[in-house]
């Protein structure tokens, strides 16, 4: 009997490059991965792998719900939607980090005066439960681009955001003031697929963990 | 305006979906009683202290709760097994054990709501009171493979594990009860980089670290037993490990292990599971279809100690996987123009065991005809 298709979610944007570098290393078929074609969906036979092009902020939902069985998005995206799956390989790729960021004239300012402040973000949850864990309460305002703005414009007094240089922060005259967490890309899994498809799922992901530790060792050890 | 919503998270049964649910019913209901099971029924709500003693304080906030007029604090039932835990110490305090019961209820969780995970949903189950050993759980996990059989299921894994193993490690290793807890989200979630990360801060043994870290991936046949490096450092994780490879040879007996998958990563949600627990999956669904284990100190916290296991089932996900039922027998339509020889027609079909509807409304041959049209497997008789 031949195995069924392994379904892999992919994220489109700045993370489907280095993606399709880490397949090539891992031997994984990469021909043609392109999210500049019209498909959406890439089948290979050998071994049997389908890709499906998704908006990175869709993947955790896809894999939730078993429409795919593994996926590869950010840290980012995955704190923020709160979804039931595995999170199985730290790939180490796409760097980014969650941030309070205040204007400039506020550089000084500390976090307890937070309290009460409004807070722009694309990230309501990671916002929230952020300030929860320091005892704070703000007011959470989700903004779906754009983010700089809110302060300069007098939306809100404070942003969380992801940065990855901080090149826009400087030019929209922010400071970071706080680092709440890293985030780098992962692999997540759907609960029920790693149980039922472990035979083609489990090496995949001991691959991926050499690979990410640099390829020397076990990757199923933590230290 | 006209109010028709229901409250979130609950739903209608249409006839369709009524006859799979009493279909798997019935099924299951003639297999557990060829292995002695009988039926219980437990109240659809009790006090909250009942259900806490029970299953903990972290089932609270999936509670539906409500006050009596007493000022009491009421709880809709999350699940079956602490009731029948509560039932056998009300009225079995000098039965002679084991018992055997099983269950058909529906049960309710404040969860979110999503695809196959209602507020009020079905459950279906057994509880083996008062017996201790291997024998009993694998009577109890051959008895979940056979449901899920006789049902109509193929290709479904039943994950096993021992959650002793789990918690002696854990015991050895002096940690706080919070980061307990955390690692044991952490590994039931396979969150492999965040419990990399975590145990890393730890200053706990380097091969005790290394042991639960390996934990959630380890899944397959009794082998994987042998890759846990710190359990022969452990006297209690080692008889656990014990346990759960002569759950495993009984389960042989039985011939059921072709189902059986042993799988370090499952340690189910609730807290009173002491030894074995297991859960079911199948390929078709992105969610879990069945869980069990054995609950040696729940009947205990009630006054009376005895060794219990058991599993439920949910029908509503089970369902789903279901291919629609055949075409139930003929039905009739009896319709005509004199109500006796209507009703002497009907009554001689039903007599004979078939299902006879008749038009109470005086509808002509060509009217009934036209009602029936496109609905299938119903024949008009008219009487003229």
């Amino acid at each position: 009997m031949q195995a069924e298709y392994l379904t892999i979610a992919l994220s489109k944007g700045t993370l489907l490059k280095p993606t399709i570098k880490m397949f090539n290393n891992v031997k994984l078929p990469a021909g043609g991965l392109d999210e500049d074609s019209r498909s959406m969906v890439f089948t290979y036979d050998e071994p049997r792998i389908k890709y499906i092009m998704c908006r990175p902020t869709d993947v955790p939902i896809y894999v939730e719900q078993g429409a795919a069985d593994l996926g590869i998005v950010g840290k980012d995206v995955i704190l923020e939607q709160a979804r039931d799956v595995f999170e199985m390989v730290d790939l180490k790729y796409g760097y980014c980090r969650f941030v309070v960021a205040v204007p400039a004239a506020l550089e000084n300012i500390g976090i307890k005066e937070l309290n009460y402040k409004r807070v722009a973000t694309k990230f309501p949850m990671v916002a929230e439960t952020y300030f929860r864990s320091q005892g704070l309460q703000v007011e959470v305002i989700k903004l779906h681009g754009n983010i700089e703005l809110a302060p300069l414009m007098g939306l809100a007094d404070v942003i969380v955001d992801i940065v990855s240089t901080g090149r826009t922060l400087k030019e929209n005259n922010l400071v970071e003031l706080v680092k709440i967490m890293d985030s780098t890309t992962r692999l997540i899994c759907n609960r029920v697929s790693y149980r039922t498809k472990y035979e083609q799922i489990q090496p995949l992901i001991e691959t991926m963990q050499n690979y990410t530790t640099g390829g020397n060792g076990d990757g199923n050890k933590a230290v | 305006m006209i109010n028709r919503k229901i409250p979130r998270g609950l739903r209608d049964l249409l006839p369709a979906e009524v006859a799979v649910q009493r279909d798997i019913e019935k099924k299951a209901a003639r297999l557990f009683k060829g292995y002695g099971y009988e039926e219980v029924i437990t109240p659809t709500f009790e006090f909250l202290e009942v259900v806490e003693t029970g299953a903990g304080r972290n089932i609270r906030e999936e509670l539906f709760l409500f006050t009596d007029r007493e000022g009491g604090i009421l709880s809709l039932r999350p699940e079956m097994t602490v009731a029948i835990a509560r039932l056998a110490a009300t009225h079995l305090q000098d039965a002679v054990f084991p018992q055997r019961f099983y269950y058909i209820a529906n049960v309710f969780r404040h969860v979110q709501p999503h695809l196959a995970q209602y507020r009020e949903f079905w459950q279906l189950g057994i509880e083996l009171l008062g017996a201790a050993g291997a024998c009993a759980d694998a009577e109890v996990i051959s008895i979940a493979v056979k449901v899920l059989e006789r049902i109509g299921l193929e290709n479904f894994k039943i994950s096993l594990n021992q959650i002793g193993i789990f918690n002696s490690l854990l015991d050895e290793s002096g940690m706080s009860i919070e980061q307990r807890d955390l690692i044991r989200s952490l590994v039931e979630n396979k969150d492999l980089v965040e419990l990399a990360r975590v145990l890393d801060t730890l200053a706990i043994d380097d091969l005790l670290k290394e042991t639960i870290a390996i934990l959630p991936i380890l899944h397959g046949g009794l082998e994987v037993l042998k890759r846990m490096p710190y359990v022969g450092k452990n006297r209690n994780a080692a008889e656990a490990v014990g346990e759960l490879i002569k759950v495993y040879d009984a389960l042989k007996v039985c011939g059921v292990t072709e189902h059986i998958v042993v799988d370090m990563g499952v340690l189910r949600g609730l807290d009173y599971y002491t030894g074995i627990v297991f859960e079911g999956y199948s390929p078709e669904l992105g969610y879990g279809l069945l869980g069990g284990g054995r609950y040696d100190k729940l009947l205990g916290s009630f006054g009376l100690p005895r060794p219990a296991t058991g599993f439920a089932l949910g029908m509503d996900r089970l369902a789903m996987l279901l291919k629609k039922p055949e075409a139930g027998p003929a039905r009739y339509m009896v319709g005509g123009k004199d109500w006796t020889q209507m009703i002497n027609k009907a009554d001689e079909l039903r007599s004979q065991g078939k299902i006879v509807e008749m038009d109470v409304a005086g509808n002509s041959r060509e009217e009934l005809e036209e009602k029936l049209h496109g609905r299938e497997n119903c024949q008009l008789i008219f009487v003229e």
